[in-house]
């Protein structure tokens, strides 16, 4: 340990620290822009200039190591006179296009300008006109007037996805960031740029131009597209001040988070959101005669409910067959694997998942959904799919399907739906399958609950509701609190569980693995 | 493939071995490639990087980033005109200007025949003739528009 002063306190910090470290640890910032936690220093915006006690000349935060008594000031005159001017530097060629920009309103230049800078500039010449709209690769566009040459992106696509498309061509005031021709930024962590570029230099194609980002609100989520489900922030704008709005969520960031995904997400996931909108289901649906008629949640439960009753008091309940995926959280499984394999015995438990794609050997993993290892923990004993012998007729087939990403699935459940008297379908989605069940109910995604899941690595994540859920959809925790109690096999149980957090409560009294995790 | 001479094959490989890490020749197998082809072709860039184990990114960013490495060819006589501070003072410009007039052409430029590239350059290090510039690897100094002309008429 070493003791410092920083601003007149005194503190203890961690030998080996830099400066900047140090005085985040004690929640002082100082500004910087090239300096990115992922990487090590490189000393090249010159914003974090700090006053050292002793030393002739201002040092560089980000990258002088602390020392045993050392006494440093992050907001002296000198300091703050210094800031100024490097900003004056940064902002000499720096078009002042923020009204257009993707950036504004997050952009960290902006920022310390409003809190270091408002000087006229000194510079009476004109600004270097270059290149503003080069496209590095397919997701992202460089303005090069908006460039300060922090080169984050050059050493992010250097050190962390070892790609390296990106380069410094030239020098001095003609130096541009640019890739060798033929080889643009192509890689699947691409979208991660735009998000590490701290002006608006690097702009994501996909979100450019859509909205200001002020009107943005952001849900912390996980990201369901595979089994290392990242920590995402899910930006969604909420109408106002433009009522008519066509779209609801508008990117998916990377949420910081050591332990799974650091600062990054794949494209696979930033990209993939449409699903969170498009052809949603929103009502619950009838079919009777052939007619598909818009019926009501509790009366269509109750339904359910009795048609299992029957089965369950004829001692039949391997005539009922559930499907599950393993988007489901923690919470939903463990109440299915309560109900349908411990409440109800011998009931036909199938597991149909969206078919497995190509993993990167980083972040993205084959399987595409983000709860296989919680299914495997929790205990739920899915058949093999397609099943060793043939089944038999189904009285009642309840499905929870999951299907983002193409139609891959359905043949697999119409071969089941051929085998069955009654079914229900719980979809988050609008699906062909639709018109083959009786009844329909629309159910949330992910975005749109709060539970946990574990991923991979067994790493167990809780998330928030991030989104608020279309129409009527209920989350597949009701639905199945509903059913639990509906069958009032174990009533009491079911009733205590009002909250996910009460679910989650008794699944890490009933296994140990979710034990101690908070 | 690149279109090398034997005798440069042979020192460039020379050249990498003697390096712990083969990616530190990298100046020195461009200066060998520029000297034969008088600049350093796309392909060559492609070439180098995979000779030396490198992006083709990265040998591109060397290349810009030295003014002497040239990605395009050049006349038969590069004439590289001083404009710093000592040549300047001495009348660099008017010098320039008078080449700009004489042969047609901006700096960065060459004349339709192929013969003449004219570009300015940092100090040349020989202030003590200032205004300056260099043909080629030759140095002239204290020049006028007479000397222009006399130096010029004398090349072939």
């Amino acid at each position: 340990m070493v003791k410092i002063t920083i601003d007149g306190r005194q503190v203890e910090v961690k030998e080996g620290m830099t400066i900047l470290q140090a005085a985040e640890s004690i929640g002082i910032e100082i500004p910087h822009l090239c300096f990115h936690p992922a990487f090590p220093p490189e000393g090249s915006c010159r914003l974090c200039l700090v006053e050292i006690e002793g030393r002739p000349k201002l040092e560089l935060a980000c990258s002088t190591i602390v020392q045993e008594g050392m006494t440093i000031s992050t907001q002296s005159e000198t300091v703050r006179q210094a800031r100024r001017s490097v900003l004056e530097f940064l902002l000499a060629e720096h078009p002042l296009d923020c009204p257009i920009c993707d950036k504004a309103g997050n952009c960290q230049l902006q920022d310390y300008y409003q809190e270091y800078g408002l000087f006229d500039s000194q510079f009476k010449e004109n600004k270097e006109r270059k290149s503003k709209k080069v496209a590095l690769g397919k997701n992202l566009i460089l303005d090069r007037e908006r460039c300060i040459l922090c080169t984050r992106c050059v050493r992010f696509l250097k050190e962390i996805t070892r790609t390296g498309e990106l380069g410094v061509f030239q020098r001095g005031l003609r130096s541009e960031i640019d890739y060798f021709p033929g080889q643009p930024v192509d890689n699947n962590y691409s979208g991660n740029l735009a998000e590490l570029c701290p002006v608006g230099a690097i702009t994501d194609k996909d979100f450019r131009f859509q909205t200001r980002s002020w009107f943005l609100q952001s849900g912390p989520s996980i990201c369901p597209h595979c089994s290392r489900a990242c920590s995402i922030y899910i930006d969604y704008h909420v109408g106002f001040p433009r009522v008519e709005l066509d779209k609801y969520v508008y990117r998916i960031r990377a949420r910081e988070n050591p332990e799974i995904n650091d600062y990054w997400i794949c494209d696979f996931g930033r990209y993939n959101y449409a699903y969170l909108e498009k052809k949603r289901a929103t009502k619950v649906l009838v079919r009777e005669n052939g007619q598909a008629q818009e019926g009501d949640w509790d009366s269509q439960i109750e339904r359910l409910v009795k048609k299992i009753k029957e089965f369950y008091l004829k001692k039949k309940t391997n005539r009922i067959g559930l499907v599950l995926h393993s988007a489901l959280t923690n919470e939903e499984l463990y109440l299915a694997k309560k109900i349908f394999q411990e409440d109800l015995p011998e009931v036909n438990i199938f597991l149909i998942d969206p078919p497995e794609g190509e993993g990167d050997n980083w972040l993205l993993t084959p399987s595409r959904t983000p709860n296989l290892k919680g299914l495997e923990l929790i205990g739920l004993q899915p058949q093999k799919f397609p099943p060793e012998k043939p089944l038999t007729e189904l009285e009642i087939l309840i499905i929870f399907a999951y299907l983002p990403h193409g139609e891959d699935q359905y043949n697999q459940l119409r071969s089941l739906l051929e085998k069955s008297h009654f079914s229900v379908l719980f979809t988050a989605h609008q699906t062909a399958l639709m018109n083959q069940v009786d009844v329909v109910f629309p159910t949330t995604l992910l975005a749109e609950k709060e539970g946990s899941v574990v991923n991979v690595e067994e790493k167990l994540q809780k998330f928030p509701a991030a989104l608020t859920p279309p129409g009527t959809a209920r989350s597949e925790r009701e639905i199945l609190l509903t059913l639990g109690r509906g069958l009032g096999i174990n009533f009491s149980f079911y009733r205590q569980l009002k909250t996910p957090a009460a679910v989650f409560d008794q699944l890490s009294q009933d296994i140990s693995y979710f034990r101690g995790s908070k | 493939m690149m279109d090398l001479s034997p005798e440069t094959r042979k020192k460039i490989t020379q050249l990498t071995a003697k390096y712990p890490q083969k990616q530190a020749a990298l100046l020195p197998v461009l200066h060998l490639i520029q000297n034969e082809m008088g600049y350093i072709p796309q392909e060559a860039e492609i070439w180098v990087a995979e000779l030396l184990g490198l992006q083709p990114v990265r040998v591109k960013e060397v290349i810009t980033f030295y003014t002497m490495f040239l990605e395009k060819p050049i006349g038969r006589y590069h004439l590289q005109v001083c404009t710093n501070l000592s040549c300047t003072l001495a009348g660099a410009e008017h010098i320039l200007n008078y080449l700009i007039k004489k042969l047609g052409i901006k700096p960065g430029e060459t004349t339709a025949d192929g013969r003449f590239t004219l570009t300015t350059v940092e100090c040349l290090g020989a202030c003590e003739q200032a205004p300056c510039m260099m043909i080629n690897f030759d140095y002239y100094g204290n020049l006028t528009p007479e000397k222009i002309d006399e130096i010029l008429d004398g090349l072939e």
